[in-house]
């Protein structure tokens, strides 16, 4: 109907959420096996089961009369993850690590016992999760590559390869920032950076608003800075693709220090920005 | 857009069988076409109850006639095989007169016929022309209307002083008449009691309101008649015609109704009359039976089609009584409200709060009005989703959560009715016309939103349901809708069909257009 004000070209087959759903996601995942990839803790034991690599699980929480007891076998451990297993756009993720005094730290300040334990019963209550109760998971925290400390220093930078069909179609790599409060999404002020897939090299930052050749908390240009492990990481990918039931998938990988390429999680519903932050459409990747 | 060829073949068959029903019912509808296009149809019936006196006994009434705003129709006059009917004409009033031989016993008769009415306004132009000839009858002083008396002939003079039009003239003596206070009273009250006693009923301000005119030489009269309303009511009414340019315009000084006749206005007879008259001394008791009818203005139900009309069409379900004809069309427009909402989430790309929200809140706002309901729709989800905000706090599990959200909500639309019908605030009694569940639903999903996405985002999803909600009340208020839908079902079979074409549209949304601007070619034509 805009049609008729506006001339509108799509010269790079960039696809919308109509189509995103009805020729991508609807022939190639059935809605019975969503649960696998929107709950980590089944994703992570598919994971297991085909031996790709994922963090280690320290421990899983199903009820509240578990958390002081599962709390306390973990504290010999330095860093770790909290994170509801059905959760969404990275709420209720908390990184813990002990500071110097024995004490947990988080996002800079000391988080007590009971505060840790309060946060594992709103997890576990579905606070984070739009569903009445869920299950909390904790595990390792990975040390991101020292590659990206020459991008930003800061947070947990994750990759994410769009698959369809077990073939990579698109990638980026997503960043936090200063403003992002550690979280690398687009649409928390995280930026985006564009992936050239045959080359394994980085193009161009997008922030949600303007493309730029730099993370916004520096000068250094990334154009063509080469990923490490990239040809493993689409291994990875096409192996995770392949040992899931599901045909259409936006996976998400980080690079740990010591450990290389792991997988974190897996997504039915990748967004779209992927295309923005690219510079081009879904449907030309094909 | 991608259709697979099942859909091809179903889309063309739901068009089809529309495309049929509407022809052949269309085809129906414009043979049944009526000149007279009422505003309101009533059933009305008179019934007298008496005893017999023990010589001849005669009840006579005024029977209504068809004029160029009523249209009466279906007259039946049942009685006992002793008691004789016949009707004729008084002048230019049509009279029905019921007389029996019988003596001593108690009879009962009826009179029953369809009234079609339609309002009608009179132009008044600031200077009238001189009255002709031959109207000397109405403008002459009556027993009753005392033209001619002191106290009357000086409130004209008074009334007159500060006018300088003929319509200035009249708007002041209808003012003077209509301010007087309005008492029931019973007995006749004339023109000068009406004057003296500061208090009339429809008789004396009638009454006064012709001798006014009268004395200042705008010929006038009396028309008696009935106010009808779905009732079993004794009352009759009376109102003032006055003589302007060649026409007789209504005057109702009781209601208030300036050059103004109302739809429901029965006009019975012209005249200082009483609409019954019978034989002195016997017992007599009367009632009017009103029934008003709903009705579809196109469809002449007297016309030959108009049964199979009604049979191939919703029409029957109203007739019946089964379902209001308000109600039916709410149901009705109830997928043609979420079609309009799947067009704006698939093709404009906004967000609403649930689907079918804004349609539900649309029909609210046909009852509290456009602005009010508006209002008080934000007010209730801003306010729900504000004070559940302690309870979210508390980190209470979501499904108790939810029942305390939707207690506040009772208890605020509760509140709220008991406060508007306490201080007479019509506006703050409306809010039970809010759908509360799904009211409920969105002030938490709304508080959800806020927690999540910010507030900036949550407002946006708010101000984009109330654009929704807007594109509904505007097809909703489309005069003539109701009618259509009611006689032509068989447009949901198009929505059908429309809503699976929007479900195979992959096009890209206008949302998306701004949001994947860098990526596209956007010119204006």
């Amino acid at each position: 109907m805009l049609r008729n004000f506006f001339k509108v070209e799509n010269p790079k087959g960039v696809i919308g959420l109509n189509r995103r759903n009805i020729e991508f996601i609807y022939p190639n995942n059935q809605r019975k096996h969503y649960t696998l990839a929107d709950d980590k803790v089944k994703a992570k034991m598919i994971l297991h089961e085909f031996g790709i690599p994922c963090a280690r699980t320290y421990a899983v929480i199903e009820r509240i009369s578990q958390i002081k007891s599962s709390w306390s076998k973990l504290q010999s451990h330095t860093k770790l993850v909290i994170k509801p297993a059905k959760g969404s756009g990275g709420g209720g993720i908390k990184i813990l690590s002990k500071g110097r005094d024995g004490t947990w730290q988080s996002s800079g300040k000391t988080m007590t016992d009971a505060q840790i334990c309060q946060h594992i019963t709103s997890i576990i209550s579905g606070l984070f999760s739009m569903a009445s109760n869920d299950v909390c998971l904790i595990e390792e925290c990975i040390v991101p590559d020292p590659f990206f400390a020459e991008i930003y220093n800061e947070g947990v930078p994750d990759f994410r390869i769009i698959t369809l069909k077990e073939q990579p179609l698109m990638a980026m790599l997503r960043m936090p920032t200063s403003k992002s409060d550690g979280k690398a999404n687009l649409h928390q002020k995280g930026v985006g950076i564009g992936v050239d897939m045959k080359s394994g090299t980085l193009t161009q930052v997008y922030d949600g608003k303007h493309y730029s050749d730099h993370h916004p908390d520096n000068e250094n240009s990334v154009f063509g800075k080469k990923i490490p492990y990239w040809f493993t990481m689409l291994q990875l990918a096409k192996k995770t693709a392949q040992a899931f039931p599901l045909e259409y998938l936006g996976i998400d990988l980080v690079i740990d220090k010591i450990k290389g390429p792991q997988i974190m999680e897996v997504n039915v519903r990748p967004g779209l920005g992927i295309q923005l932050v690219n510079k081009c459409g879904l449907q030309r990747s094909l | 857009m991608n259709v697979p060829k099942q859909y091809k073949f179903i889309l063309a068959t739901l068009g089809l069988i529309a495309l049929i029903l509407g022809v052949y019912k269309a085809n129906l509808l414009v043979n049944t076409k009526t000149t007279f296009v009422a505003d309101e149809i009533y059933q009305v019936t008179y019934r007298y109850f008496f005893k017999t006196d023990t010589s001849r006994t005669i009840i006579r009434a005024y029977l209504p006639k068809n004029n160029v705003r009523q249209e009466i129709t279906s007259q039946k006059s049942t009685l006992a095989p002793t008691i004789k009917f016949s009707s004729y004409a008084d002048g230019t009033n049509l009279r029905g007169n019921w007389t029996t031989e019988v003596n001593n016993s108690y009879e009962s008769v009826s009179y029953s016929f369809s009234f079609r009415g339609k309002e009608q306004f009179f132009g008044l132009p600031e200077n009238f022309r001189p009255v002709r000839k031959g109207m000397e009858q109405y403008l002459g002083a009556t027993k009753n209307i005392q033209v001619n008396a002191e106290p009357i002939a000086e409130l004209a003079r008074h009334l007159k002083q500060s006018t300088r039009t003929d319509k200035e003239t009249i708007q002041a003596l209808f003012a003077y008449v209509h301010q007087i206070p309005s008492a029931p009273i019973i007995t006749l009250t004339d023109a000068l009691g009406a004057l003296e006693r500061r208090e009339a009923s429809c008789n004396g301000k009638s009454r006064l309101l012709a001798a006014l005119a009268r004395h200042l030489g705008y010929p006038a009269r009396i028309k008696g008649g009935i106010v009808l309303k779905e009732s079993n009511k004794r009352t009759s009414h009376a109102w003032t015609e006055i003589f302007i340019n060649d026409d007789w315009v209504s005057f109702d000084a009781l209601n208030g109704h300036f050059a103004y006749l109302p739809a429901n206005y029965l006009e019975l007879y012209i005249g200082d009359e009483f609409l019954i008259t019978h034989t002195p001394g016997i017992q007599f008791d009367y009632s009017y039976e009103i029934s008003k009818q709903e009705f579809l203005p196109m469809l002449n139900e007297n016309a030959k089609g108009s049964q199979q009309l009604t049979a191939f069409s919703l029409w029957g379900l109203v007739k019946n009584k089964s379902i209001s004809k308000n109600n039916l069309f709410l149901l009705l427009m109830l997928p043609l409200g979420g079609l309009i909402v799947a067009l704006l989430r698939t093709i404009v790309g906004i967000r609403t709060f649930g689907v079918f929200l804004p349609v539900l809140i649309a029909f609210a706002l046909l009852e509290t009005g456009f602005l009010t309901g508006i209002v008080l729709f934000l007010f209730l989800i801003l306010f729900v989703g504000l004070i559940t905000r302690p309870f979210d706090a508390m980190g209470l599990l979501h499904t108790p959560k939810l029942v305390i959200s939707l207690t506040l909500m009772v208890l605020v639309m509760a509140l709220g009715n008991y406060l508007g019908l306490a201080f007479d605030i019509s506006w703050l009694s409306s809010l039970t016309l809010f759908p509360t569940i799904i009211l409920t639903i969105s002030a938490e999903r709304f508080s959800k939103l806020i927690v999540e996405d910010g507030f900036h985002k949550a407002t946006g999803t708010l101000l984009q349901t109330l654009l929704a909600v807007s594109v509904c009340f505007l097809l909703f208020s489309i005069k003539g809708l109701d009618i259509i839908l009611i006689l032509f079902p068989e447009v949901l079979l198009l929505v059908i069909s429309t809503a699976m074409l929007l479900g195979r549209y992959v096009g890209l949304r206008w949302s998306e257009l701004i949001r994947f601007r860098p990526l596209l070619n956007i010119k204006p034509l």
